[in-house]
């Protein structure tokens, strides 16, 4: 039917056609497209586009298919792993993973559990077993435990804890059995898409101008005063040695605490769950605005987010004295091109 | 829709099984329509029972006297009321619309009003001032699938046998005249809208029927209320005996081919057909024996000499 | 019926356009960063925006579906975007209806069996509307969905398309739609399956498979233009992303 017309193509906008003309130019090349041949034109598959027709590809996630042809479900790239081919989504929820250091919020509390919302496609849950509890990790959890779990972590509170597993149906089950995780405290919490997030052997750091940041996979973000106490490296150093620094702290590895189990008696006082921010002075309010703005910056250029372009980004925003000028659309493209730019310079 | 609205999963996949293999628990062929049981009131003008198979109804048209619409002082008001009450089905709720009671309002409201089946020019008494002001009421008696296509059946006879009072202006009053004194005047019906329901049923997976070339999806005229709730989507096509399309209605479900459904529209028209011939025969009988029943022999008798 | 010359004896339509061809269509994906997924659509003069947000944990346990997603459409048509202004209550059978359709057509497009206990909420803001409203929405809501990476079978792409006298016109302005029967098909994929079809006025039975024909090809340019602005932006995202 549709080869007797002929329909004229609306004309497109030229703002976005700039450096990637040679994408839209291959849009009649595109109906006509067949198989992996034409596959160099582009990364990225759109919903109901052939992927492939080789029926040894195991489906993975992103894909359907009908007898031997494969199509991808999503918008996105397509990733071939040994023999399973799936397509990972350009943007979508986050989606859990064991091992993930994530950030989250207490949505509601109940039977020996709290969920917990982490951007996910559903709460996580963090089983009252799998939290450091006032007086030790290897008591046990009482029934008075189970009526003050809102003492411990309510509505609203936010906190830091790893991925446990996840369940078959795609819910999470956390756990914050480690000192670098539990309630979140003296600081502001920033979200951005999780697919900015880059995942890295370490995700909180101290940065310059006595500012922490965690970094969680989910795209939550939280900027807080550094504390005295603090495990995190500092980044003042350069990486090699902020890794060294990290191995020789105890960084993260999975499965092996790094803190000795009397420290951890000691540390898991009731002042884990307290709800008191420390004193934070202007200088530190400052600091951390500046970064949650670079940081909104970075999320508005759709740029992936890693310490060191946080790191980048602050320097570069220091040309604007005011913290609030870099909520300026136009200012958040200076950093970011900023940012591109000295990564260049340094060759990575 | 309420409760009761589910059907067990072992019901489900019964119906669907059966309809693999071509048959309808109800013992019906695919596209065999339920035939409908019009009862005309041997009395009144207006009021019709439609009987489709278990499903039941009753339409009642009524008139009165009305100030029109300020945008239309030229034309007459025609409104038809589809509230399904729980005494049909425990699956509708009282006083509560759900999504489906208000599609099957706007089905009737766009095949019957829209498309001028009425003509409402036709109802003014003096422009701007009076009008007629028709409803057509319907009560569900009873469900059993196949709502859209009953009401509009039922809608079209009760309207088409509905008379209206007589009036006669006397300088700016207006006298409306008795049934006993002068004839009462049949309402001026354009033409006769028919809804045939075709509802959809996918035998495979989702992904044969988005990307296969089969078209296996079995389509069944006037679904009953067990293959009403296992169905995966429907067409309501309204059409007349004059091969017009008045309404085709496909709200989303089911994706189905182009040219299966311009298929399925070349059957629903000789349905529509038979359908139409059949409403005029009784109503024509109808009118015969009301005739008959008033003896007006003695006029005849008179007009003939 | 009306004065206006809809189709002249030279092929040319009220704005200009021949019978075949689409008004300017311009569309552009995650506009609003801050939900899951956004679009913004103009097909002509019609403007809509459309925001999703999810799948995700439903507020209310009564949307709570144990083996798929459930989608929740929220249609508002703002009062200004007629010439009239009017406003348009939630509760208008009219709306009922045009939210039921697209709930519908979604529910068997988007593969809802891989979220289950989740919520799909779909907002959609009709800025102007120039004929083909519930197109236009279609068509935002499948671009919104799709940067929310909400798996897909494949595009649904929305089309009008009105006779006149004899001739088919596509994608009809709203001049043409007041003044001819109109016919609004919901097309999948690059396919003949047609997820949505409606048609509200009176049309030659006879006329249907012509008609049809043009919307369909119609409906699979909208899914190009589409596809065109998905993969340019998803091509301009991950050039961005190198770490």
């Amino acid at each position: 039917m549709s080869s007797l017309l002929s329909i004229t193509r609306p004309t497109k906008r030229d703002s976005r056609s700039n450096d990637y003309d040679s994408d839209v130019d291959m849009k009649d090349a595109m109906s006509e497209y067949q198989d992996e041949g034409s596959k160099d034109n582009t990364s990225v598959v759109t919903p109901g586009e052939l992927v492939t027709e080789d029926p040894t590809w195991m489906k993975g996630h992103g894909t359907y298919s009908l007898e031997n042809q494969t199509y991808s479900s999503v918008a996105g790239n397509v990733l071939r792993l040994n023999r399973l081919l799936s397509v990972i989504p350009i943007r979508g929820r986050y989606e859990a993973e064991t091992g993930d250091y994530i950030i989250g919020r207490i949505t509601e509390v109940g039977q020996k559990r709290w969920k917990v919302d982490i951007g996910c496609k559903q709460d996580a849950i963090l089983m009252l077993g799998s939290v450091n509890l006032p007086g030790g990790i290897l008591r046990r959890k009482s029934e008075s435990d189970e009526l003050q779990m809102r003492n411990f972590l309510k509505e609203g509170d936010l906190l830091n804890a790893e991925v446990q597993s996840v369940y078959s149906n795609g819910q999470a089950a956390l756990h914050t059995r480690s000192l670098r995780y539990g309630k979140l405290r003296n600081g502001v919490l920033l979200k951005v898409p999780s697919s900015l997030i880059i995942r890295q052997k370490n995700h909180s750091w101290n940065l310059p101008g006595n500012v922490s940041v965690i970094i969680g996979v989910n795209g939550f973000i939280w900027l807080s005063k550094t504390s005295s106490t603090s495990t995190a490296p500092s980044v003042n150093a350069s990486t090699n040695s902020a890794q060294s620094a990290l191995a020789s702290k105890g960084g993260y590895k999975p499965g092996e605490g790094s803190v000795s189990i009397t420290r951890l008696e000691e540390e898991s006082s009731w002042e884990i769950y307290s709800d008191k921010n420390d004193e934070i002075s202007a200088s530190i309010r400052g600091t951390i605005s500046r970064y949650h703005n670079v940081i909104k910056a970075m999320s508005a250029c759709e740029l992936g987010i890693t310490e060191k372009r946080i790191c980048m980004g602050y320097d570069a925003s220091m040309m604007y004295a005011d913290t609030s000028m870099l909520i300026e659309r136009e200012a958040q493209e200076i950093i970011c091109q900023d940012i591109i730019d000295s990564e260049k310079m340094r060759g990575d | 829709m309420g409760k009761d609205a589910e059907i067990s999963l072992n019901e489900r996949n019964f119906v669907k099984e059966g309809l693999k293999n071509g048959f309808r628990l109800n013992g019906r062929s695919l596209d065999e329509m339920r035939r409908p049981i019009i009862n005309i009131d041997k009395n009144e003008y207006g009021f019709v029972e439609v009987e489709f198979g278990k499903t039941k109804l009753a339409v009642r048209v009524s008139c009165e006297i009305v100030k029109p619409y300020e945008d239309r002082p030229f034309e007459g008001i025609f409104t038809i009321s589809t509230e399904i009450s729980p005494m049909a089905s425990p699956m509708f709720e009282n006083g509560k619309n759900s999504d489906d009671e208000v599609l099957i309002s706007r089905f009737i409201e766009k095949a019957v009003s829209r498309s001028n089946a009425l003509d409402l020019e036709s109802l003014c008494i003096i422009a701007g001032e009076k009008v007629w002001h028709i409803r057509a009421d319907v009560n569900y008696l009873s469900y059993d699938g196949g709502l859209i296509d009953a009401t509009c059946i039922g809608v079209m006879t009760a309207l088409q046998h509905f008379k209206k009072p007589d009036v006669t202006m006397k300088g700016t009053d207006i006298i409306v005249h008795d049934f006993d004194q002068r004839q009462p005047v049949p309402l001026i019906i354009l033409h006769v809208p028919i809804c045939i329901t075709y509802s959809f049923f996918n035998p495979v997976d989702r992904e044969e029927n988005i990307k296969g070339d089969a078209n296996l999806e079995i389509a069944i005229m006037d679904a009953d209320r067990s293959e009403e709730l296992v169905r995966d989507g429907f067409l309501v096509l309204t059409l007349n005996k004059n091969r017009e399309l008045i309404q085709i209605s496909k709200n989303g479900g089911l994706p189905i081919d182009g040219l299966a459904l311009i298929e399925l529209t070349q059957r629903a028209h000789d349905r529509c057909q038979e359908l139409t011939e059949h409403i005029k025969a009784l109503l024509q009988a109808d009118e015969k024996e009301r005739y008959k029943n008033m003896n007006l022999h003695l006029l005849e008798v008179g007009a003939s000499r | 019926m009306s004065r206006l010359e809809l189709y002249s004896p030279e092929g040319l339509r009220v704005d200009g356009r021949r019978w075949n061809e689409l008004r300017r269509f311009d569309c552009k994906i995650n506009t609003h960063p801050a939900f899951d997924g956004s679009s913004y659509v103009e097909q002509g003069n019609s403007k809509v925006i459309c925001m999703v947000r999810g799948p995700m944990e439903p507020p209310m346990r009564s949307q709570v579906n144990q083996t798929q997603a459930v989608i929740e459409m929220n249609l508002n048509i703002a009062s200004f975007s007629t010439l009239q202004r009017r406003k348009r209550s939630k509760n208008d059978k009219r709306m009922i209806e045009m939210k039921t359709t697209l709930e519908r057509t979604f529910e068997q497009s988007v593969m809802s069996h891989l979220y289950p206990r989740t919520l799909i909420e779909v907002n959609v803001q009709v800025l102007a509307q120039d004929g083909a409203v519930l197109a236009t929405m279609t068509n935002a809501i499948t671009l919104a969905l799709i940067d929310a990476g909400v798996a897909m079978y494949d595009y649904v792409s929305a089309v009008s398309v009105g006779i006149h006298d004899q001739t088919p016109l596509l994608d009809l302005n709203v001049l043409e739609e007041n003044d001819m029967s109109c016919l609004t098909i919901g097309v999948v994929g690059k396919s003949e399956k047609l997820a949505m079809l409606l048609l509200e006025d009176k049309m030659p039975l006879d006329k249907l498979e012509n008609a049809l024909a043009v919307a369909i090809a119609g409906g699979h340019r909208i899914r190009d233009l589409m596809d065109d602005e998905v993969r340019s932006h998803g091509n301009q995202r991950v050039s961005k992303l190198t770490s």
